[in-house]
Parts: structure tokens; C-alpha cells; sequence
């Protein structure tokens, strides 16, 4: 990181030697909160479930080594593998979408000039919509007979599917709702095509290059960084869905039975419910691990990738 | 900061993390004690919602003055359940649903109470046959019913009527006319269902059905499972075939959840629902929300037309870590003595006939408190629907049977509700659905046992 | 006055990053009026995409119970004693006041020690500097699946749980993001400014509490408004960590409201739309006032992430 290269011109080497060492003192204590809040709840955290993650832990009981078991059993289980594939399912159907809706209303906003403050306030209205209610919201929106979005189907004719009933149509119904909430993308790339110096726009445009050749030759790659920003974000975010689904499908109600909730099981919401509704904390354990490997390989693979296509506009990294 | 400094941080940030995971379960005769409790005594799961459960609270407090009672409203909570006893500072009380019993006894977070029916006197043979059968595990007791709820067959007659039917023609113990019978009260056009002719109420009383047609689900001391018997396989195709020709499961559930039972324009009223099996408590909201209506309650028939019914309900048990296990004992004692339902009764008696509505009765655990309010309390209303419907739900208690308390009957009850949602879901066949189910269950039957 | 050696993004003394201004000028403004007009309409279409299930919302709290799941937007019959009879079944009023305390307690707590460690980070000159701060930076990536068992574990043996202490005292540790963002600001300070003030004596402390800390106001703004909305939004923690329901802040209580009067319960929807409304307001109100400070702190997390 390029910082400051001001010393302060102090005579002499020991003094400049003890300024040091005080200077040090007193910047570990300005990071003291973080260092304690580290270890506390970051770094002993991640050690303890890793070590719980070999055991069998109740809370009520002590934990008993059990070795790999709790692995094998995460590789065989049919509820984690359900959970797992719609979690990925779901990523796979949020991101991409997500970022191209977000791209077309950014493009869209930065065409209208003045306007552009309202609609850029509608569009994040959601995303300050309480999660809960969010999916309170969409519950009710996805009903099949009576809900909005079906009703709406039905004027242009069409019969719109189960979307809370139909294993096949929980998981999209799902995509739906979550792409009301995408206002936080659109600001990031609203921001990021405000920052394409115009000029190079000009020079592109001497050099007779169409509409689709500036955007393909001049927008993505100036806002490349911001690109590759969200897909990591909303990667890692949508791989830990949690609370609209759970809201909507999960909880209390679950002893009601009254629906299949296994097209809607996602993986945090299956680890979640293994840890504290079933107490299995080893296993749980061992989930989360899994989870973290997942994630840190996606995120490594898209950084490999990201280096290659992403124009960094002369900064050192 | 140095290297040892660090060292030394992670280490005790370790130690709490890891102690953090000792056991702290245990330890039931700290605090309060003493003869027939005094102390403190907390209670989940249970509301203070009605006249029902006020009246039996005060009768408590005022027999035990010296109790502090702290009553921690909302409905039982798994999660928060289970946290509260990992926390090593339970509630002394939970009242949960009974099917949930066998599972948290087989556990361990809930105590025995041996003690309790024996040094308090409790009087088990007072509670219902069904109901005893699902707090008593392995022959030992480790809770106490409190009400009893039965399924009932619920009809719109001005409905049959208008199909050119009458409650007589209503018949289920023939299954093979019961789509015959749900295709004349069903409206389905357009796609779109605007009445439900016949609900089957599956997943719920899939067991009930099973039953009807001479299967049980589980063995009677809840440790094998019976799902891929073919009766019970009959049962699951009949209930989905009714449901499958009204539009299929989700409309009939988007439907379904859009109805209001609690209110004024229940399903009964705005006629959107013909023949329903449903718990006893309706004839309640139907007498004070819709004391007009064409309604006549049959009971539920098995196949060869005899009364059948389901019966469930909750009860208190006590978590293991009790601090105050006498006077959680005390407590569940007076909640449910003959006296106390009694006196309850009067008081929803009472409050009904200020509001000018009729009073139904009331549906307990305790069968000498059941036939002292339907001989001291209960005055027929003048209106012979809700005093036939009355007399039905009486002999349906009489005729329940319950589901038997399993060590593993919260993995088996998900074993079976699960396949039943993949059947009306339209993922698989019933046979293959229950095939699934039936392996999970043993699965978990199997582990418990061990 | 700039005149060290500042990372390149900072120019001006207090704000190293503009928001994106609504007044911006588009690139190229030789558009064809046409054009413009089709883009607008596209927007507008969107807008009312967007805005759709808003309207839906608050209509369908406004009519009677059986009337929720009519056709229409509008409140027809108008039925507003639905709110009433939210407020009177639940404590919607505690649950409220529940969120406005942890919620500032949460932000309060985030804010003061992000700012404190990432003054930190952006002062001093110290070994393992940039080593601290990439694992600074690495947390953020971490899934909270991962330490949240263990933190429970923690908090349960505290005997913190069924406390709503857990529900912010991990901010009092500093929060990554916040650090990050705060510490670009301290960055784009000259630092001349404060050798002056060292020779003039003052400790580290004071530089940061008076000098440092208020030329930040408006990242500090950022940092408040984003942990206060993630708090009032939050569901796992008080799923976690309450039980008593006087306890229970507005998510919370919202998931109990949809399980006791939603599916499976008495199925009285107009009583959980108002309840959600009720805790959506807040949120919107939150935005209008802070609106900047939102958009500037997803512009800075985009750009520099």
C-alpha cells in the first residue's frame, strides 16, 4: 500500500529508535480491539469447530471423539446433498441474473441524467425492506391461486406454476424474490459507469466504433472491476442464503408438516437447524467446514479468473 | 504486543472456548425444593390465552402463595427448547405436544416423573386411555395430558343440498365413492378451485386414515414401523386421488390458505368447503363465529363404518436440570385435576353465556373431569346441530385411538410427513414414497433403540 | 495542503470517494429526445416492477381478513383497525423498542472501535502492518456458518444467552468492513496536520478523538447507518440467542407473528402484513434521511473492494 513517506526530522538515531518502539505500542493498542475480537471470535471460534467437527457434541453432554464420522456421514447424507445442490442451484440462477438485470437498469439509469436519483431510490428501496418481512411478503406474492404474481400471469394467459408447493418451482420462486432486493448492485455499477472517463467514449467514437462495440470495448472492461466485486460478494452471499427462505419455510410451523421442505432446503438453513434444533453441534461442525472449503475455493478459482479479464485502471495491487 | 503476549491470548480465548463445551446438564435438586414446592418455578411453551388456562393458573397461586410462578408465553419452540436446556437453566415446566415426548424422554432433556405420580398421588387411571399411551414410555410416565383433541367429520349441509345430497349420502367408509361423491361437491373450472368438495386433511391424519382401512402406522409400543403395508398405501393413493382431482396439491393448498377458520367468514360460512375432517375445537368457532350455518358433524368411519377417531393433545413435562421439580409436580397436578377443569369450565360456561354465545364443552384428559362437565356444566343450546355435534364428539373421544409414544416419534412422524408431501408434491408414487419413509424410520428407530 | 503521498484515490481532505451524484451528466448527451424518452419508459416500467409489491403490501394490511388475497392493489374495504388489532396481539411496541436499542448499541459499538483500529491501521507505521490488515480484509470472506457454534458456545457459557448482550457486543471488537471503509477516510488526511499537532504535544488518543474522528464525520455516518440497518434486519442472532419473547427484537417477533397467525396457525394474514409493514416503515424512514450515506458506502465497497 503506497501511504505516507513523511518522517518527522528527529536528531539523532536512539531517539528516533525509542519514538519508534513507542509509536508501535501505542498502534497495537489502537488495534487491540481487533487483535482481542480476532482470537476471540474469529480465530478460537474457527479452531474449536474445527475440533468439534471430529466429535459428537450435545451441549448437554460432553463432546466425544468420534474421528471422521461426521464427515462420512456429511458425504452420504441425502439431506445435505439436497441442500447442498439447491444452494448451488440457486447461485447459479441468482448471480448471473442478478448482475445482468443490474447491469441494464445501471446502463438504463445513467442515460436519464437527473433523473436518475429516483429511480436509483426505488431500486434500493427493497434491500432496506427487513429480510423477515421480505419473505412474509413473497409467501403471500407466490401464493398459486391468489397471489400477485400469478394473478398478474393470468391476464397475458398464462396459468402460473405452484411456486411454494412444486418442487420444481420453489427454487425459481425463490430466484424471484431475491432479485427484488439486487438495488445494492445497481448503485455499485451506476457508480463504477460514472467513473468511464468520458473521452475514451469520444476516441471510440472517432474511430467509428458502433454502440455494442463501446460497451463491449469501453464499458465492461472500465467497469470490469466492478464486475468481478459483485460476482464475488453476491457469490459468496447467495451460498449462505438464510433468512427469507428460512422465514418462509422453516421454523416452528415445520411441525405442521404441512408442505415439502426439501425443495427449499438450502445449506445454511439445514446446518443451522442440525446445530440447534437437533443439537447436533459436531455435525453441524463439520458442515460449516465444508461450507468454508466451498466457499474459499469459488472465491479462489474467481480471483484466478477475475486477474486475467479484470482491468485495473492503474492501480497497484 | 508480543509473540508470547498473542500466544498467551489465543490460548485463553481457547481454554473459554473449549470449557465452553463441558457438560453443564445435570443437577435437579438445587434451589427452591422443599414439600409440595415453594420457590420459584418457571414454565415454555404454554399462553395465557383463554379463560381456560387463566382460571387453572390463579387456582394454582392461590393453593401455592409461596410459589413465584413465571409464565414464559408463546408456543413451544424446538430450538428454543433445547437451547434452554443446554443453557443448564431450563424452565422447570414445557408444555409441548405429546407425539414430541417419546423422542426428548428416549434423549434424555426430560425427567421421568415416577416420583412426581407417586409421592403427589396422581391418579393416572383418571386420564384417558389414548392419552396415557402417548406420555408413557417403556412403562414409565414422563408426562401429564391435558386436553384431548379428536377428528371429527365436518359437513356443509347447504351445500349437499345444493348437489342434490343429504348428510346421510355422505358416506366414508365407501372409498371407492368417494370421488364420485368429491366430483358433486368440488368446484374446479377454469383451473382455478373455488370449493373444496372432500379434504382428506393429509399429511396431518394420514394415521387416522391408515387406520380406517385396519392399519397402524406404527406398533403399539412405538418401536417398528408399518408404513409400507398396503393399507396404508391404499389410505395415502385415496387421500392424494382426492386431492389430485381438485386441480392438485398446490392449488388445493393455496387455497386452503387462504381460509379463515377463527373468523367470521370461515370456509363454512362462505361456503367454500363441503366435507372436512377436522379437531373438535371448530364446533367451538363455528357455534360463536357462524351460529347459523347448515353445519352437521358425523363421526369419522373406518371402512367397515364403525366411529373412528385420532386423538393428540399436549401435556407438561419436566426438563431435565428441574430446579424445582415438587413444585413443577404440584403445578401439572392442579392443572389437570378434575376440580380445577371443572372450575375452568364454568368459567368459558360463564364468559360464553355474557357474550350471549353458546357453550360447547370442553374436551380434557381427564375422563372424570370430562363427564362432570358434560353432567354439571354443559347445558344443551336449543340448537340440535351443535347439540348433535356434541354428542358425536363425545362418542368420538370414547372411540380414539392415539398415535403410541415412539423414542424415535419425531424421526418417524418427519419419515412419514415427508413422503406424503412428495406424493401430493408429485416427486413419487405412494408405494414408493412410504418404501422411502419406511427405511428412514427404521433407520431412526433403530439408533434409538440401540 | 496534499501534497504527501496519498493513495491515489484520495483527493479532497475528508471524502476520498464521491457518491455518485444523481446530477451527474450522462457521457454523452448528443442522444437522440427519443431515445431518452424510451430510455425513461423503460425505467418507469421497472420502477413499477419494483414498487408493485410495496403497494401490494400496504393495500392488502388496510382490508379486512378475507378480503387479503382479493384481486386489486387497493385498499378496498379500507379496514385499518388491522393495525390495532397487530399492535394489541403481539408487543409490537417492545419489539420495537428492542430494535431501536440493539440497534443502536450495535452501531454505536461497530462504529467507535472500527474507527479507533482503523485509525490505527492508517497512522502508525509498525511491523506486521500489512500482514494484520489482509487478514483485516480475509475475515470479511469468512461465512459466519463457520464461527457460530463456537460463539454460542461462548455466549452460553458466559450465561449471556437469553440476554440481548449477544446480540451487539461482538461489535465492540471492531468490524471489517467498517475498518476498511474508515480507514481509507484516515488515509485521505493530510498528515501533516497531525505532526503538528504531536509537536504541539498531543497524545495519539487526542489526535484520533479530536482530530481525526470528527474530519470523518461522514464515514462514521456510513458505518452507523449500515450496522444499525443490518441489526434491524438481523434474524439468525435473535433466533440464537432469545427465548423470552419481552426480549425479542422486530425480525424475530415478525417469524413468531407469521407461525402464530400465518400457515399453520389462525391464518390471520392481515394481522402479519401489518405487522410487517410496522417494521418496514422504520427502515424506509431510516433511508430518506440517510439516503447518501447508504449510497456512498456500497459505491466505496464496490470501487475499492
Amino acid at each position: 500500500m503506497a501511504t505516507t513517506t513523511v518522517t518527522p526530522a528527529v536528531p539523532g538515531r536512539r531517539r528516533r529508535a525509542s519514538l519508534a518502539r513507542r509509536e508501535a505500542r501505542w498502534a497495537y493498542l489502537f488495534l487491540a480491539p481487533w487483535i482481542v475480537g480476532f482470537l476471540a471470535f474469529t480465530a478460537g471460534p474457527m479452531i474449536a469447530s474445527l475440533w468439534l467437527s471430529f466429535t459428537e457434541y450435545d451441549v448437554i453432554n460432553s463432546p466425544r471423539f468420534t474421528g471422521l464420522d461426521n464427515y462420512r456421514q456429511l458425504m452420504s447424507d441425502p439431506q445435505v446433498a439436497r441442500s447442498l445442490g439447491n444452494t448451488v442451484y440457486y447461485t447459479a440462477l441468482h448471480v448471473p441474473l442478478v448482475m445482468a438485470i443490474s447491469l441494464g437498469l445501471a446502463l438504463l439509469l445513467k442515460r436519464v441524467g437527473r433523473l436518475s436519483g429516483f429511480f436509483r431510490t426505488v431500486f434500493y428501496l427493497p434491500v432496506m425492506t427487513p429480510a423477515v418481512a421480505v419473505g412474509i411478503l413473497f409467501l403471500l406474492l407466490l401464493n398459486t391461486q391468489d397471489g400477485l404474481i400469478n394473478r398478474g400471469l393470468a391476464l397475458v394467459g398464462i396459468d402460473g406454476p405452484s411456486w411454494t408447493t412444486d418442487p420444481d418451482w420453489v427454487m425459481p420462486g425463490i430466484v424471484l424474490m431475491s432479485l427484488w432486493s439486487l438495488g445494492s448492485t445497481v448503485i455499485i455499477y451506476l457508480a463504477a459507469l460514472q467513473g468511464v472517463p468520458r473521452d475514451l467514449y469520444e476516441a471510440a467514437q472517432l474511430d467509428g466504433a458502433g454502440a455494442w462495440a463501446r460497451f463491449r470495448h469501453v464499458t465492461l472492461p472500465m467497469i470490469s472491476g466492478a464486475l468481478f466485486f459483485t460476482l464475488i460478494v453476491n457469490t459468496i452471499a447467495s451460498l449462505q442464503m438464510f433468512t427469507e427462505v428460512y422465514t418462509m419455510y422453516f421454523g416452528n410451523r415445520q411441525t405442521a408438516g404441512s408442505f415439502s421442505s426439501d425443495a427449499a432446503s438450502f445449506y445454511v438453513i439445514h446446518l443451522f437447524r442440525e446445530a440447534f434444533q437437533f443439537l447436533h453441534m459436531g455435525f453441524a461442525s463439520a458442515m460449516a467446514w465444508l461450507l468454508f472449503l466451498i466457499i474459499l475455493v469459488i472465491t479462489l478459482v474467481q480471483v484466478k479468473l477475475g486477474n486475467r479479464f479484470v482491468y485495473y485502471e492503474g492501480e497497484d495491487r | 504486543m508480543s509473540r508470547k503476549l498473542r500466544a498467551t491470548a489465543l490460548a485463553g480465548v481457547l481454554t473459554l472456548a473449549i470449557s465452553g463445551c463441558g457438560g453443564v446438564g445435570g443437577g435437579g435438586d438445587s434451589g427452591g425444593g422443599g414439600a409440595e414446592g415453594s420457590g420459584a418455578l418457571s414454565t415454555m411453551g404454554f399462553s395465557l390465552s383463554d379463560e381456560i388456562a387463566t382460571t387453572r393458573v390463579d387456582a394454582f397461586k392461590r393453593d401455592h402463595g409461596d410459589v413465584r410462578l413465571t409464565i414464559t408465553e408463546g408456543a413451544f419452540d424446538e430450538q428454543q427448547f433445547l437451547s434452554a436446556v443446554a443453557s443448564g437453566n431450563p424452565p422447570d415446566l414445557v408444555y409441548m405436544d405429546r407425539k414430541l415426548i417419546g423422542t426428548y424422554a428416549e434423549r434424555g432433556s426430560i425427567q421421568p416423573l415416577t416420583d412426581c405420580v407417586e409421592k403427589q398421588r396422581v391418579d393416572m387411571a383418571e386420564y384417558r386411555q389414548s392419552a396415557r399411551e402417548q406420555v408413557t414410555l417403556d412403562g414409565t410416565v414422563y408426562g401429564i395430558p391435558e386436553f384431548s383433541q379428536v377428528r371429527v367429520l365436518y359437513l356443509n349441509e347447504a351445500l349437499l343440498k345444493r348437489a342434490g345430497l343429504g348428510a346421510d349420502d355422505v358416506n366414508l367408509a365407501d372409498w371407492a365413492g368417494l370421488p364420485a361423491l368429491n366430483a358433486r361437491l368440488a368446484a374446479v373450472s377454469g383451473g382455478r378451485l373455488s370449493r373444496i368438495g372432500i379434504d382428506p386433511k393429509i399429511p396431518e391424519f394420514l394415521p387416522m386414515w391408515a387406520k380406517a382401512n385396519g392399519a397402524d402406522m406404527i406398533s403399539a409400543d412405538g418401536t417398528r414401523a408399518n408404513l409400507t403395508d398396503p393399507k396404508v398405501v391404499e389410505a395415502l393413493t385415496t387421500g392424494v386421488g382426492l386431492i389430485q382431482a381438485q386441480g392438485g396439491w398446490g392449488k388445493f393448498k393455496s387455497f386452503r390458505d387462504t381460509f379463515d377458520f377463527f373468523g367470521a367468514q370461515n370456509p363454512l360460512a362462505k361456503n367454500q368447503i363441503a366435507a372436512w375432517p377436522m379437531e373438535e375445537w371448530f364446533l367451538n368457532q363455528a357455534a360463536k363465529n357462524s351460529p347459523d350455518a347448515e353445519l352437521v358433524v358425523k363421526p369419522f368411519v373406518d371402512r367397515q363404518g364403525k366411529p373412528l377417531s385420532l386423538s393428540s393433545g399436549q401435556a407438561w413435562v419436566v426438563t431435565k436440570g428441574a430446579k424445582n421439580p415438587e413444585a413443577a409436580c404440584a403445578f401439572v397436578k392442579q392443572m389437570t385435576a378434575t376440580d380445577t377443569w371443572l372450575a375452568a369450565a364454568r368459567a368459558r360456561a360463564e364468559a360464553r353465556k355474557a357474550a350471549n354465545l353458546p357453550f360447547t364443552g370442553l374436551w380434557t384428559g381427564n375422563t372424570t373431569a370430562d363427564k362432570k362437565i358434560f353432567d354439571e356444566v354443559y347445558k344443551p343450546t336449543g340448537n340440535k346441530r351443535f347439540d348433535d355435534a356434541v354428542q358425536t364428539i363425545r362418542q368420538a373421544q370414547d372411540a380414539a385411538f392415539a398415535m403410541p409414544a415412539s423414542p424415535a416419534g419425531a424421526e418417524f412422524d418427519k419419515a412419514w410427513t415427508d413422503a406424503v408431501n412428495r406424493v401430493l408434491s408429485g416427486q413419487e408414487q405412494p408405494a414408493q414414497a412410504l418404501d422411502r419413509a419406511q427405511r428412514e424410520a427404521t433407520a431412526a428407530l433403530d439408533k434409538a433403540a440401540d | 495542503m496534499t501534497t504527501t503521498s496519498q493513495p491515489p484515490a484520495a483527493g479532497a481532505v475528508v471524502a476520498p470517494v464521491t457518491a455518485p451524484g444523481p446530477v451527474r451528466q450522462d457521457d454523452d448527451g448528443r442522444r437522440p429526445r427519443w431515445q431518452r424518452v424510451l430510455f425513461v419508459l423503460a425505467l418507469v416500467a421497472a420502477a413499477v416492477v419494483f414498487l408493485l409489491p410495496f403497494v401490494w403490501l400496504v393495500g392488502a394490511s388496510l382490508r379486512p381478513r378475507e378480503y387479503v388475497f382479493a384481486p386489486g392493489l387497493l385498499p378496498t374495504p379500507f379496514a385499518p383497525d388491522n393495525y390495532a388489532r397487530a399492535w394489541d396481539a403481539m408487543p409490537l411496541f417492545t419489539w420495537l423498542f428492542n430494535s431501536v436499542v440493539v440497534g443502536v448499541a450495535a452501531a454505536a459499538a461497530a462504529t467507535l472501535s472500527s474507527a479507533w483500529v482503523a485509525f490505527g491501521f492508517a497512522y502508525f507505521r509498525f511491523p506486521g502492518r500489512n500482514l494484520l490488515f489482509g487478514l483485516v480484509l480475509a475475515t470479511m470472506m469468512l461465512p459466519f456458518a463457520v464461527t457460530m457454534i463456537p460463539t454460542y458456545l461462548i455466549w452460553n457459557r458466559l450465561g449471556l444467552v437469553d440476554t440481548q448482550v449477544p446480540l451487539w457486543a461482538g461489535n465492540l471488537f471492531g468490524s471489517a468492513f467498517y475498518i476498511f471503509l474508515l480507514r481509507q477516510f484516515f488515509l485521505s488526511l493530510p498528515r501533516e496536520y497531525f505532526e503538528a499537532a504531536r509537536v504541539d504535544g498531543a497524545g495519539y488518543p487526542q489526535l484520533f478523538w479530536r482530530m481525526a474522528f470528527p474530519l470523518v464525520r461522514p464515514a462514521l455516518l456510513v458505518a452507523f447507518v449500515f450496522e444499525f440497518k443490518a441489526s434491524w434486519t438481523d434474524l439468525v442472532k435473535p433466533l440464537i440467542y432469545l427465548r423470552n419473547e419481552q426480549l425479542y427484537t422486530l425480525p424475530r417477533g415478525l417469524k413468531v407473528i407469521l407461525d402464530r397467525f400465518g400457515y399453520g396457525g389462525e391464518q390471520q394474514w392481515e394481522v402479519v402484513l401489518a405487522a410487517s409493514v410496522i417494521a418496514t416503515v422504520p427502515m424506509i424512514i431510516l433511508f430518506f434521511l440517510a439516503q447518501r450515506h447508504f449510497v456512498e458506502g456500497i459505491a466505496t465497497g464496490g470501487r475499492k473492494g
